[in-house]
């Protein structure tokens, strides 16, 4: 935690007033989702009994056909909607549980790229990526310094000045991705980021995730497009009719296991 | 950036409806600020009225010389009196005719102008006293009737008080005005910064965060619109006041004056108040992300 920003923010139960620091905190997983069902309408359910658990460092792709569940199952996370039953436990705590008091304090360890880049447009690049900074009210000196480093990391060094609305897409993606990680969130979470790029941007973004990753973030990598899950074996969940079917050693692996 | 940087910057960026918003708010507060001037104004003139110290002792027509001398010395005796002239008949028409210039007044018998005793009362002279002077004096030998003024200040206080019940219509009028205006101006600033508050909101900023440069700019129109009805109303009063002045004292008998600045001060902090409570209002309802 450079900015040890998570901490504070989102304390775990572990580290609340009258209980004992747990050194085996960091061994469990960062996310879990035990028996999730979510249903917009009652005969129709997107997430039936949905289970998965996510290790601290993993990256993993979630996949499916359009309307399987992906951006429900983010948006749990992310607590924009809530569980109709079973639960989500998000660095040991229960997301569906939370007070509406609470989940600001839970979005600030969780980064969010979206397909649409949701970018301020009349912001700056700097601003833009600032945000998560100021929200948490740090000073300028400090948040300019932070976003001109993850500016660099995206490979934007030196844009920071020109307005979003002028950026091409991959750009703006780059942007919201900087964005994403620019308080060192425990998770990054991707809701189809390349739906909205031409096939050799799709590929540069996945690459700008693993090197995000190689530094040690979990990653949640929503996205139909099979081609991506090809580029390297990473332990994909394919969500059909609700539930969540678990490759390890991604599609490609499956296949060759299979065969 | 804080939330004043955040309102600032979204109201630049924003201006023309900002304007037109801190305008409309300003024409509900100048009817506010007109009623509550003329209000203020009648309150002075009604003072004045109180503490104007005149009493006047109109005189039978047959009282003898002898007998006006007697109720002359009386008065000059008399504890609060600070000087007594007597009118006599033609005077009074002579002042009338002067001050109105109607030959018909002429025309008018000598009963219609009595002679009298004008008394100067000292300031410090209470309502009361003056009453009980005048009643006193009501049965002397000689006096016809006393005039203390006092029905002309029953009848200014009879206005002041219709001034101030319409003062507070005006207010809840000005209440819904600003209410409505500013509701609709942050409704419409809401819809063009949805993003904006969505990515906010997103990043984990708190509701008050998002909040924050909503209720500013809520304040600033209300405050702003103050502004402008006291301006408005300020110009119109400086150009009545430089161009009849001498007739509103002549008529008054006060000079016209321009609100209190604490009065101008909390219709700012009215402004102000209202403005960000019903910013506050119309997010509560909508900020829901």
């Amino acid at each position: 935690m450079v900015l040890g920003l998570s901490d504070s923010a989102f304390r775990p139960s572990a580290l609340r007033r009258g209980q004992r620091f747990d050194p085996t905190a960091a061994d469990r997983p960062v996310l879990v989702f035990d028996g999730v069902f979510k249903a917009y309408r009652p005969d129709c359910p997107v997430l039936r009994g949905f289970s998965l658990t996510i290790q601290r460092g993993e990256f993993m792709f979630v996949t499916g056909p359009s309307g399987a569940g992906k951006s429900t199952l983010l948006r749990l996370l992310y607590a924009a909607e809530q569980v109709d039953a079973g639960r989500i436990l998000f660095l040991g705590r229960e997301v569906g549980r939370l007070t509406q008091d609470s989940v600001p304090f839970l979005r600030r360890n969780i980064g969010i790229v979206f397909q649409d880049f949701k970018l301020i447009e009349n912001f700056t690049v700097l601003e833009n990526v600032g945000l998560p900074l100021q929200v948490l009210g740090l000073p300028e000196r400090v948040v300019n310094l932070r976003v001109g480093e993850v500016l660099e990391r995206v490979g934007l060094g030196g844009r920071g000045h020109e307005r979003a609305s002028v950026l091409s897409g991959g750009e703006k993606q780059r942007v919201a991705i900087a964005r994403a990680i620019v308080s060192e969130p425990a998770l990054l979470l991707a809701d189809e980021p390349t739906g909205n790029l031409d096939p050799q941007l799709a590929v540069d973004i996945l690459g700008l995730f693993e090197d995000i990753h190689s530094t040690g973030v979990t990653v949640m990598f929503a996205t139909h497009d099979r081609s991506l899950l090809d580029i390297r074996p990473r332990r994909v969940v394919v969500l059909d009719e609700g539930r969540a079917f678990d490759v390890p050693q991604g599609l490609e692996g499956a296949a060759l296991g299979a065969a | 950036m804080n939330a004043f940087d955040r309102a600032f910057r979204a109201m630049r960026s924003d201006l023309e409806v900002h304007l037109l918003s801190i305008f409309s708010v300003g024409v509900a507060f100048v009817c506010l600020v007109t009623a509550m001037l003329v209000v203020v104004n009648v309150q002075h003139v009604q003072n004045r009225w109180q503490h104007i110290g005149k009493l006047s002792v109109y005189l039978n027509a047959n009282t003898a010389p002898e007998r006006i001398n007697d109720l002359d010395a009386a008065l000059r005796a008399t504890p609060g009196v600070s000087g007594v002239r007597f009118v006599p008949s033609e005077e009074a028409r002579r002042e009338l005719m002067s001050d109105h210039g109607d030959d018909t007044l002429a025309a008018l018998p000598e009963q219609a102008f009595p002679a009298s005793l004008e008394v100067d009362t000292q300031e410090s002279l209470t309502f009361e006293a003056r009453e009980q002077m005048a009643k006193q004096l009501q049965i002397l030998p000689g006096v016809e009737s006393v005039e203390t003024y006092a029905n002309w200040s029953s009848k200014l206080a009879t206005v002041f008080s219709g001034g101030v019940t319409a003062a507070a219509v005006l207010a809840l009028i000005v209440l819904g005005a600003v209410v409505s205006v500013v509701s609709s101006t942050i409704r419409m600033a809401l819809q063009k910064r949805h993003v904006e508050v969505e990515v906010l909101k997103l990043v984990g900023a708190t509701d008050s965060y998002v909040r924050g440069p909503f209720i500013v700019e809520g304040a600033a129109q209300g405050a702003l619109g103050a502004v402008v009805a006291l301006s408005l109303v300020g110009a119109l009063y400086s150009f009545v006041r430089g161009t009849f002045e001498a007739h509103l004292t002549a008529l008054l008998g006060v000079n016209i004056s321009f609100l209190p600045w604490t009065l101008s001060a909390g219709l700012l902090v009215g402004g102000a108040a209202l403005g960000a409570g019903a910013a506050y209002l119309s997010l509560r309802r909508l900020l829901v992300v």
